[in-house]
Parts: structure tokens; C-alpha cells; sequence
């Protein structure tokens, strides 16, 4: 069956427990010690000198590939080793991939990084090949997560949960203006 | 079947290959030539046991020197192919003589060139797999990648049929070897030119520039090429030569210059983030006033525009700072590309305070960059042994 997936990142509720961090590398094997691989979550710090201190300033972030429909680093990649699979998740099938490194220039989100154990550019994939592929509809970041920041689902499905809440609630997504058309929406 | 009835060449014992004449200069340049092989050979044996943990690239750096090196590497033989071309395709009567000598320096340096990128890229025999597989059609990376292919293959033809005297046909495929290689060249500054998320490399300034710059590099190489072979003592034919390629590459120097002016300005005005403040840290360093502008530019286009042309002992010594600027160039458009770190959200976490990204080349780095301009001596030492690269008096017209 084919969807289309998304997430809503429902930030603000974010304490930053890395409960997703560390679910997403037990889920797909990410190395010890490589940080910032697949997801991670951004700290804006307090800022404003004591005690002038903006309590707004600081929040939890989190963030990953943007999973674009129009993605530059699949649009650069010289041997379609990246592809968009039924889904329109972006994934990179690594024995296609020479590690020419393009997609980590063209990538704006900084989103992709080098796998040390197949020397070949990986991404999060939405858990595609350990969950999707088993016909789960969840990913290991979002079910894990205890705060219920993330909202994983079918964008062409008007029920699903992420549809409704992205008909009822404002969102941004980021660098917009590129014309990525990302598929992660943070609620605001 | 007869190899020099198709490539006529000279033949050679293994004593005579060895043999050259004990001057100052050739003594240096034998010792320079095997120094850098053995520097790249060591540096290659780091990378193949250690691999890209060699280099010091990073992630959000992940282009380093031999990126630069081989842009450096394939300008020049475009650049060479380019100007060669304005003999024996465009028939100006100055550039006629230059042929062979400029084909078979476009051939070593593209040669090389590939030689640095199978270093860089992870996976080459994959590349050269999937690149016919699946491929990418919408990446620059795969148009420049095969066009160059098809480029050498033309530019080895046409080499061919200079040697064989058949100017039918060298005029043909030096024709296609120079339409292929402006198409493969400008695809190459496309690689840069096409990364919409990152300002001060997106549009149009890089396809265009590297056509130009190529020129400039091939002008550098012919004056460094010809003072070698004439060891500062040219026949008239040649110094005439030499005289309208200073004109020419006044002429390019100068607009050269106009193109960096504009695209400096235009990059600073208005201090668009990514772009202005890039554009402000790469004006003000060293590297590019006292490489690029200096070395590269200036000093060239003074003593031209001094000697109207005529200093053609002092140009051939010129171009050697021209080629580290035009090195500086390359390294630079490399670098500034990618100073601008991108970070989606995670500004403060894991790394230091947004700032640009750092990137120094490791020695395993520059001893295969720096070696492979060895490699090139060598292979152009081969090629001036093996083959009669002068020009025939049929070419003096």
C-alpha cells in the first residue's frame, strides 16, 4: 500500500530526553560516539544577561531529514543511489552509492552524514527498512518519544492523525524558500 | 598489426628512455619529478589503508584539496585543448605550431586529473559501474563525469591523427574534443553553480568562470611548456607565438579581473546571509589577495601590459606564480563553498558557537596533490621521448 509519509514535530513539548536519539540508534545500528547521525535535538540556549533572561529564547528542537518531495540531494546524486522509494521517503540504496559526497554539499539541512560501516552516505529513512517494510506505521522516534512531540502518518490520508492536526494547528517548515517542499512540519 | 603505422612514435631502449643531459636545471627537475611520485605514492598508501579518515574532511567539509586538485588538473587540460584549438581548429596562423604539444599536455593533465579524483571518490569501480547503470541525469556530477570521458576520447584521436599529418581529421575530432570538453568545463563549475542551499556557489558565475579561467590556465601552461622546451631560446616562429599568446592572455587576464570585480560586488552588496559575510571572509584573506589576485593576476598582467606582450623570458617565469595562483583559485572556490555551515536547528547543540566551518588539509592530502604534479612531469617526460611533439616547418606558415 502505498502513502505518503510525514511527521509533525509538535516541539515545543520537547524536555529533550534524547529518548529519540537513543531509539533511533539502537533501531538502525548507528556506531557509538556518531553523533548527530539520523536525529538529533537542537538547543537554543537562554539568552539575555542575568537578570534580563528571555525565557523564550529557550527551546528544544529536534530535528532530521526534512524528507523533501523536491530533494536536492537526490536531484545531484550521479547514480540515483538516492531515489524516492512508493512512499516518497528519501532513502539511498548503498550499494549504489560512490561517496562523492554531492548530496552532503546539496543537502540544506545538513541532514546526511557518512556510515562508517558501509562507507556509503546514509539518512534517516523513517525507519523504512526495519518498520514500513513490515507494514509498521510507526517510527522508533516517535514511539518512543514520552512527551508525544512527534506525529508520524499518511499525508494523502485526510483520517490520519498528522492530516488533522496539520488542518487544525499552525506550522513552518524549514528553508521553505528553496523550494524543497519538506515533509516535516513543526507545530507552533 | 603495426602500432606506429597508427601512432607513429620513436623508438626507444631503455637506456636511451633514461638518458637527457646533465644540466643544473634537468638534474632538479628528475630529482623534483621523483620526490613527488614518491610523495604521492606514500600518501596514496595512507589513504588505501586508512580512507577518507586520511583527509581532513568532515562532514560539514566534506570537499577538500583533491576536489580542488582535480578541478586544477582538468581546467588545465581543458584550457590547453581550448587554446590549441585556436590553431588547428579556428586557423590563427600564430597558434598552428602548438598542436601537438598543447593535445598531449590536455591528455596528461585530464589523465591526472582522474588519477587525483579516484583518490577522492569512495567507491570509483562502483562509479564506473552504476555511472552507465543507473544514471543520474539530473546531476551535474554525471554529465561532467561522462562528458570528460568522451572529451579524452576525442582529444586522444585527435592527437592521433596530428601525429599521422592528417589535419582532415584532427580538425574534426579536435572540433569535438573541444565542443565535448566546454560542455564537460562548464558542467564542472555547474557542480558548484547548481547548490541552491548554498549561496555564494548557486548561479551562474561558476560555469562561466571556469571557461574563462580555463583559458587563462592554458595560456600559463603553453609560456611554462615552450620556455622548457626552447630552454629560453626560441625560433622566430615560436617567440612570434609566444608574443600573440602574452596579447591574448592580457586580454583574459583583464576580463579575468572584470569578472571577479563584479562578482565580489554583487556577492557583498546587500550582506545576504551565507553569501555576504562568505563573500567579505574570502575577499580579506591572504589567500586570495596575495594567491589569487596577486600571484594569479596581477603580476602577469603587468609585466604584459608593461612589455605590451613582447617579455616573453619574463612571462614564462611569470607563469609560474600565475599556476600557484590559479592553484589558489581552485583551492578557494572549494573551501568558500562550503564555509557556511548548515545547521537546521542545531545551533548550539554539539558544536561550537555558529561560526564557519574549519578545514585543513592533512599531509597524506597534499602529498597526493602536490605528488600528482609529478605524475604529469613524468607522463609528459614519456610522451616528449616517445613522440616528435615539434611543430613541421608545414606548420609555419
Amino acid at each position: 500500500m502505498m502513502a505518503r509519509y510525514g511527521m509533525a514535530l509538535d516541539y515545543k513539548n520537547c524536555i529533550n530526553c534524547k529518548a529519540c536519539e537513543s531509539a533511533c540508534k539502537e533501531e538502525n545500528g548507528i556506531l557509538l560516539g556518531a553523533d548527530y547521525h539520523r536525529i538529533w535535538v537542537g538547543v537554543r540556549e537562554i539568552e539575555g544577561v542575568f537578570p534580563n533572561l528571555s525565557i523564550g529564547s529557550s527551546s528544544f528542537e529536534p530535528s532530521q531529514c526534512q524528507q523533501c518531495d523536491n530533494a536536492p540531494c537526490q536531484e545531484v546524486c550521479p547514480t540515483n543511489a538516492t531515489y524516492y522509494d512508493d512512499n516518497g521517503v528519501v532513502r539511498v540504496n548503498p550499494d549504489q552509492c560512490i561517496l562523492c559526497t554531492y548530496c552532503m554539499q546539496a543537502c540544506p539541512y545538513d541532514a546526511r552524514y557518512i556510515d562508517d560501516r558501509t562507507t556509503t552516505v546514509d539518512k534517516c529513512n523513517f525507519c523504512s527498512d526495519t518498520r514500513l517494510i513490515h507494514g509498521e506505521t510507526t517510527t522508533a522516534c516517535q514511539a518512543t518519544c514520552p512527551t508525544k512531540v512527534r506525529i508520524f502518518g499518511d499525508l494523502d490520508d485526510p483520517d490520519s492523525e498528522i492530516s488533522k492536526v496539520l488542518r487544525d494547528r499552525e506550522y513552518h517548515k524549514l528553508k521553505e524558500h528553496l523550494g524543497t517542499r519538506p515533509k516535516l512540519f513543526y507545530l507552533t | 598489426m603495426n602500432l606506429s603505422k597508427i601512432l607513429p612514435y620513436k623508438k626507444q631502449t631503455l637506456k636511451s628512455f633514461f638518458t637527457f643531459e646533465f644540466t643544473p636545471l634537468n638534474i632538479f627537475m628528475f630529482l623534483l619529478t621523483i620526490g613527488l611520485v614518491t610523495a604521492m605514492l606514500w600518501g596514496v598508501g595512507a589513504y588505501l589503508v586508512q580512507g577518507h579518515h586520511a583527509y581532513g574532511v568532515t562532514r560539514q567539509h566534506a570537499w577538500g584539496l583533491l576536489i580542488a586538485m582535480y578541478v586544477f588538473f582538468v581546467v588545465s587540460s581543458t584550457g590547453l585543448c581550448i587554446m590549441s584549438s585556436l590553431g588547428h581548429v579556428f586557423n590563427i596562423k600564430a597558434f598552428q605550431i602548438i598542436g601537438k604539444r598543447a593535445i598531449i599536455g590536455a591528455i596528461i593533465t585530464i589523465l591526472t586529473g582522474f588519477a587525483v579524483i579516484a583518490f577522492e571518490i569512495g567507491h570509483p569501480v562502483r562509479m564506473v559501474i552504476y555511472n552507465v547503470l543507473t544514471p543520474g541525469l539530473t546531476s551535474a556530477i554525471w554529465w561532467m563525469g561522462t562528458l570528460y570521458g568522451m572529451y579524452l576520447f576525442f582529444i586522444i584521436l585527435e592527437f592521433l591523427f596530428l601525429n599521422n599529418e592528417n589535419h582532415k581529421y584532427s580538425k574534426i575530432f579536435g572540433l569535438a574534443g573541444l565542443v565535448v570538453g566546454l560542455a564537460a568545463h562548464s558542467n564542472l563549475g555547474a557542480v558548484f553553480g547548481f547548490l541552491v542551499a548554498r549561496p555564494i556557489a548557486n548561479g551562474v558565475f561558476f560555469p562561466l568562470y571556469f571557461i574563462l579561467s580555463a583559458m587563462v590556465t592554458g595560456s600559463y601552461l603553453l609560456f611554462l611548456i615552450y620556455g622548457w622546451r626552447y630552454k629560453m631560446d626560441f625560433p622566430p616562429e615560436v617567440q612570434k607565438f609566444m608574443v600573440t599568446l602574452a596579447q591574448v592572455l592580457g586580454l583574459l587576464l583583464a576580463i579575468l579581473m572584470f569578472f571577479e570585480i563584479w562578482r565580489a560586488l554583487t556577492a557583498i552588496y546587500g550582506d545576504m546571509p551565507e553569501r555576504g559575510d562568505i563573500a567579505r571572509h574570502m575577499i580579506g584573506s591572504k589567500r586570495f589577495l596575495i594567491g589569487e589576485v596577486l600571484l594569479g593576476m596581477l603580476i602577469p598582467f603587468i609585466i604584459i601590459v608593461l612589455s605590451k606582450g613582447r617579455a616573453i623570458k619574463l612571462m614564462v617565469y611569470a607563469s609560474i606564480t600565475g599556476m600557484i595562483g590559479i592553484f589558489w583559485m581552485r583551492y578557494d572556490l572549494v573551501d568558500d563553498t562550503q564555509l557556511a555551515p548548515m545547521l537546521p536547528l542545531k545551533i548550539r547543540e554539539y558544536l561550537p558557537a555558529p561560526g564557519l566551518t574549519e578545514y585543513t588539509p592533512t599531509s597524506v592530502e597534499w602529498m597526493i596533490a602536490i605528488g600528482a604534479i609529478g605524475l604529469a612531469f613524468m607522463m609528459y617526460y614519456a610522451a616528449d621521448k616517445f613522440f616528435d611533439l615539434d611543430h613541421t616547418t608545414e606548420n609555419v606558415h
